[in-house]
């Protein structure tokens, strides 16, 4: 870990904690009373763009521990995160099991799914296991409407709202506090997860396969480790979003929205556990202010062609992929590291 | 030295999107606190997968309540401020444009697609927030609760479409074999649910289901497999983009003519006409019925003179369009709504934007409609009757005829059809 001029650490637990120093345990706190009081001083509106950036980071997080960090290419996300959404409606409503069995159970369906698909990784990479992941895609949402007596086709489920115990989470803000402590949990399993031997071999796979072999990791069970942990992700992720949706529909597990968020984690930054979070919260910020732009351009310039101005989120989105592949393609979160380096070294920084 | 570069430029672009975001939303509400007007939001899918549909039910909009606020004073004497918003035919774009709407203290919201109102129908109806589709679904109005339909819905169109086939096309004996080819997703679903409810009492069978994606690019293979059941009727319901695939390869296996090909209402509009005429000429569209819920381009009704007068003045490129003119009977319906609601609780309990408001537009706007006319756009009259949520039930049929959307014979009216699959009773 970098640390500020000075300081340095004397024994094993300072050296693997997260926040080791003073600052950061006072950047932690702040952080966490804004993230706790958000309510407050947030509408509903903002909220619920809070919700939505909550569980895509959930969701991307998983995406970067099998992309980012395993090196396991998966354009068929959206679809595990389907297979989430299904699997937890099902549960409570069909068979009326809690809110949070439902929850984990959608996390393990869509790891399992997510290995049964992942098998293939060990003979194929890069571009093919690409391909491959996006046949995940198009088989799980081609089961999902064609089972119709199962999953309601192409109308969908309708979902209950979440619950914990008799507390019917319904609300904006209740929804809030749900979806933020479980993206915590997420993003602090994410963390303590590469740090550990699984996440060293993840690292190693990703590198180098050929060589973490021969150093005698196991490549066909650690790509099915990095496939069911990314995939339980997406899992959870997907039974929120039903949840918070009242709805688990096919519509919303999109072929874009796995390509996304790809470009989320470019944006990011792979194989941090910070980028998916700056990749998440740089997209949705970007699609808020082109939704709330855009009438007041089409006002302003009313000679222009229909849906240009609408237009404008996909290509600024796709214009930033293209810039940060090419000047930056270690994405946000490198930047996000170069300044806390000159914040460290400050004034001195040069 | 690149990379170095680089960074102000994108420390400056992320930091407008930072600040500028909240900036733009605080600006929003305070229009509104200095006038007194009555606020709605509106959203079109104007970028994704439909602009087609979007782009023209977007300019509806604008010219519509250009017309309201400045020659019919809006509604009850106050303005009707629109918040509108393109969706991008996005799911969870929508989820969050309804907080938004919910936000902004607007009293109802609309959208013009099934597929958005199915996304925003289950924070609409927990809130008890009203809605309207200018295009809906069986799934949007079944059961009844928040959210209401202008027009009939897709399942309604397939009664149409069949009746008129029995009454004035079928010579044969027995039952005619009908083939759907349905767009995946609510317009599809709608249709589809009409068929099973009503399908043997129409005396038809349906002898193949077919589904197409809404980007779909060629549909050959899903019509060979129709082709091979021989069907009488081809019924499409799909967007119009979809759609003229559909019509151009059904003509390429030389389906038609030969079976009879009908559109239900989501596609039927100038811009199916004009890209089938455009790619494979206008032969291949020729004589394609379809089913809509409002008055064509060329009738003589009130209404028609001043949609004709406003888009010519604004989009003369819309000018034929029925999406266009689909909203623009949407948004007058929304004005007498909103003067019914005025009329009967006052601007002040609307004027709150809350529950107790939203109460009022339905139980005092929307459930009080009786024989509104639309200026004549519409087949019936707007009239809310209890626990139907379709407030207007007639359709008709059209043809293409001379590369044109032609009315064919009277109005026909769209009894309620119970879906217990929806928990209708």
């Amino acid at each position: 870990m970098d640390l500020p001029s000075g300081t340095r650490n004397y024994n094993y637990a300072e050296d693997m904690a997260i926040f080791r120093t003073k600052t950061h345990w006072f950047l932690l706190f702040a952080l966490l009373v804004i993230l706790f009081t958000a309510p407050l001083w947030f509408g509903n509106y903002w909220l619920s763009i809070a919700n939505l950036i909550g569980i895509t980071i959930i969701a991307v997080t998983g995406l970067n521990i099998l992309t980012g960090y395993c090196g396991q290419l998966s354009i068929g996300h959206a679809g595990f995160m389907a297979v989430g959404a299904y699997t937890s409606v099902i549960l409570t409503t069909r068979f009326n099991l809690p809110f949070l069995v439902g929850l984990i159970c959608a996390g393990v369906m869509a790891g399992i799914i997510g290995m049964i698909f992942g098998i293939p990784s060990l003979r194929v990479k890069g571009f093919y296991l690409a391909i491959s992941t996006i046949a995940a895609q198009a088989i799980i949402i081609w089961v999902i409407r064609g089972w119709t007596s199962v999953t309601g086709g192409y109308t969908g489920l309708e979902a209950s709202p979440a619950s914990i115990g008799n507390l019917i989470l319904k609300s904006q803000t209740s929804e809030f506090f749900l979806i933020l402590i479980i993206t915590i949990i997420a993003i602090f399993a994410a963390k303590n997860l590469v740090r550990t031997r699984v996440g060293r071999a993840f690292v190693a796979i990703r590198d180098n396969d050929l060589a973490a072999e021969v150093m005698g990791i196991n490549l066909f069970r650690y790509k099915l480790t990095a496939f069911f942990i990314g995939c339980f992700f997406a899992g959870i992720a997907g039974a929120l979003l039903a949840h918070i949706s009242r709805l688990a529909s096919p519509e919303y597990f999109s072929f874009t929205n796995s390509v996304l968020y790809i470009g989320m984690i470019i944006i990011g930054g792979l194989g941090t556990t910070i980028g998916p979070i700056f990749g998440v919260i740089f997209f949705q910020l970007l699609n808020v202010l082109v939704t709330k732009l855009s009438p007041a351009l089409q006002s302003a310039f009313p000679h222009l062609p229909g849906g240009f101005t609408s237009g404008i989120a996909p290509m600024l989105f796709g214009l930033a992929i293209i810039l940060f592949l090419i000047f930056e393609p270690r994405g946000i979160a490198h930047r996000w590291q170069l300044f806390k380096s000159a914040y460290r070294f400050w004034p001195f920084s040069y | 030295m690149k990379t170095k570069r680089f960074s102000p430029v994108m420390a400056i672009v992320l930091a407008i999107i930072l600040l500028v975001t909240p900036l733009l939303t605080s600006c929003g509400p305070k229009v509104a606190d200095t006038t007194k007007v009555l606020k709605i939001g509106m959203m079109t899918p104007s970028t994704g997968p439909v602009p087609e549909k979007g782009i023209p039910g977007q300019h509806g909009i604008q010219d519509a309540m250009e017309y309201i606020n400045n020659e019919l004073g809006g509604a009850g004497g106050y303005k009707i401020q629109v918040s509108w918003r393109d969706s991008a035919y996005d799911p969870a774009k929508v989820a969050t444009i309804i907080q938004d709407f919910i936000n902004e203290g607007d009293i109802l919201f609309t959208t013009h697609s099934s597929s958005e109102m199915k996304m925003a129908q289950g924070t609409a109806n927990e809130a008890g927030f009203p809605g309207l589709a200018t295009f809906i679904s069986t799934m949007n109005l079944h059961p009844a609760k928040h959210i209401y339909g202008p027009t009939p819905d897709y399942g309604d169109d397939f009664v149409a479409l069949i009746k008129y086939y029995m009454d004035n096309i079928w010579t044969g004996t027995g039952k005619p074999k009908v083939a759907l080819h349905l767009l995946s997703g609510s317009v599809g679903a709608g249709t589809l649910d009409g068929a099973n409810a009503m399908a043997e009492e129409l005396g038809v069978e349906i002898v193949a289901t077919e589904y197409h994606a809404i980007n779909t690019t060629s549909e050959i293979e899903s019509l060979t497999r129709i082709k091979a059941k021989s069907p009488d009727v081809l019924i499409i319901s799909g967007v119009p983009a979809s759609t003229a695939i559909i019509i151009e390869n059904a003509k390429t296996l030389g389906m038609y003519p030969g079976t009879t090909i009908m559109c239900a209402s989501a596609s039927f509009t100038k811009s199916l006409v004009d890209t089938v005429t455009a790619q494979s000429g206008a032969d291949a569209i020729e004589g394609v019925y379809g089913v809509f819920h409002t008055v064509s381009w060329e009738d003589d009704v009130p209404g028609i003179a001043k949609a004709k007068e406003y888009c010519m003045k604004n989009h003369p490129s819309d000018y034929g369009n029925m999406d266009y003119l689909s909203t623009w009977a949407t948004c007058l319906t929304i004005r007498e709504i909103l003067e019914t609601a005025v009329k009967n609780v006052g601007y002040d309990v609307l004027s709150k934007g809350n529950a107790a408001a939203w109460k009022a537009v339905e139980e005092q706007g929307i459930q009080k409609l009786k024989g509104y006319k639309v200026e004549g756009l519409q087949g019936g009259t707007i009239t809310y009757t209890a626990g139907d949520n379709r407030l207007d039930k007639y359709l008709r049929m059209y043809k293409v005829s001379g590369g044109k959307i032609t009315p064919l014979g009277k109005w026909e009216e769209a009894p309620l059809i119970k879906y217990t699959q929806y928990g209708d009773k």
